[in-house]
């Protein structure tokens, strides 16, 4: 899901920076630094939004470097457990499917699949059910639950299920 | 903190590969408080905001396969109903939870932009920023954000939080059936929300774009 924060930060900055375009400098560091990571708390810093406040510089003993403490507005994307989230297909094999929802990658086993869908495997490996009816297979879009979250450094990865009421292929890419 | 969540696969407790598969869900309840909390105390879930990083499933008791196959459809059963959104739990205060089709407002707003910036060289959108974008492009049913707000902040009175509005919101859903099974977490309040629910839906089925 997406959120709008207010975050804090220290940024430090070489005194090469200082002068007229000082906090231009410093908002472009910010940029540098902070989009895209991705922490525990606050999951994937999308984009920031704006600058709310730089608080006054700081000089730091023993170095030229000042540090400013900056707070901003930013978009975060984070999943959580129990969200219904919409994901595409990217990869399928027998222990289960990977999908992609943002920069998020979830991970749906096997055992979190309905027991009347089967592996098929072949060159585009499926779960299909019996009566072939419905199949999860690449670039399918399913619809699932977050159930587990997990935070590297650089990605949050999950693991979803579909074997809940209204989950499941919402869009074939075989029949659109 | 996040390392040691990367490397955090395996949960707390190392006293169940020899238990009994018989004993299975009642030692589970001993020995994973955290994740279960919902069966008694909701206050266990969020008395440990580091399990956010740890890795909580149904099934991840070290990956016992066995146990899994006989402890797992009760432990499916027990889990959905765990399974609930506790956003405005797990979050400060100061955040607001975003729609898709509002997030994919602001995120379009800042790529215009990026186009005039996009003079100086070393400012470029990160990947994510791309792929965060796209899904909120196609994921979002609705062009019109603040008509959506405002026919959803018809739900608050009843006690509907922002976390449940928004997936309200980005799931789209048809039936009232359909919301229930989605968001367990208003199923206490359904005889209260069931009339306003079909209200807002009626009125989320006119704004949704026609595809």
């Amino acid at each position: 899901m997406f959120f709008h924060i207010v975050l804090e930060r220290n940024m430090q900055l070489h005194p090469r920076h200082f002068g007229r375009n000082l906090r231009e400098n410093l908002v472009s560091k910010l940029m540098k630094d902070v989009e895209g990571t991705c922490s525990g708390r606050h999951g994937f810093v999308v984009a920031i939004t704006g600058i709310e406040n730089v608080g006054k510089g700081l000089i730091r003993d023993g170095t030229g470097f000042v540090t400013f403490p900056v707070k901003y507005q930013c978009v975060v994307f984070r999943p959580f457990k129990g969200e219904i989230l919409e994901a595409a297909v990217t990869m399928v094999n027998k222990m289960g499917f990977f999908a992609e929802t943002g920069p998020v990658q979830i991970f749906v086993s096997n055992h979190l699949i309905p027991d009347d869908m089967e592996f098929q495997s072949g060159d585009m490996p499926n779960y299909t059910t019996s009566d072939g009816s419905v199949k999860i297979q690449k670039d399918s879009e399913v619809r699932l639950k977050i159930i587990g979250t997990r935070v590297d450094a650089t990605e949050i990865f999950c693991i979803g299920t579909i074997k809940d009421d209204f989950l499941g292929v919402i869009n074939d890419p075989t029949t659109a | 903190m996040s390392e040691k969540g990367g490397r955090m696969f395996s949960l707390p407790t190392k006293t169940t590969p020899k238990s009994s598969l018989k004993s299975t869900a009642a030692k589970s309840k001993r020995g994973r408080k955290v994740q279960f909390g919902t069966e008694g105390s909701p206050d266990v879930n969020f008395s440990s905001p580091k399990s956010d990083g740890k890795f909580a499933t149904p099934f991840g008791k070290g990956g016992k396969g066995e146990k899994a196959a006989n402890g797992g459809k009760t432990h499916v059963a027990k889990e959905s109903l765990s399974l609930e959104l506790r956003v405005e739990q797990e979050l400060p205060e100061n955040i607001k939870c975003l729609m898709d089709c509002e997030a994919a407002t602001i995120l379009e707003g800042i790529q215009d932009q990026m186009v005039i910036l996009s003079s100086d060289p070393t400012i470029k959108l990160p990947e994510s920023f791309g792929s965060g974008l796209q899904y909120a492009k196609t994921g979002s049913y609705f062009t019109n954000p603040q008509s959506v707000r405002k026919v959803l902040q018809s739900l608050t009175k009843y006690g509907v939080s922002n976390s449940e509005i928004c997936v309200i919101a980005n799931t789209c859903p048809e039936t009232v059936d359909e919301v229930f099974a989605l968001v367990r977490s208003l199923e206490a309040k359904r005889s209260k929300i069931t009339g306003p629910l079909k209200d807002v839906l009626d009125e989320l089925a006119k704004l949704k774009t026609s595809t």
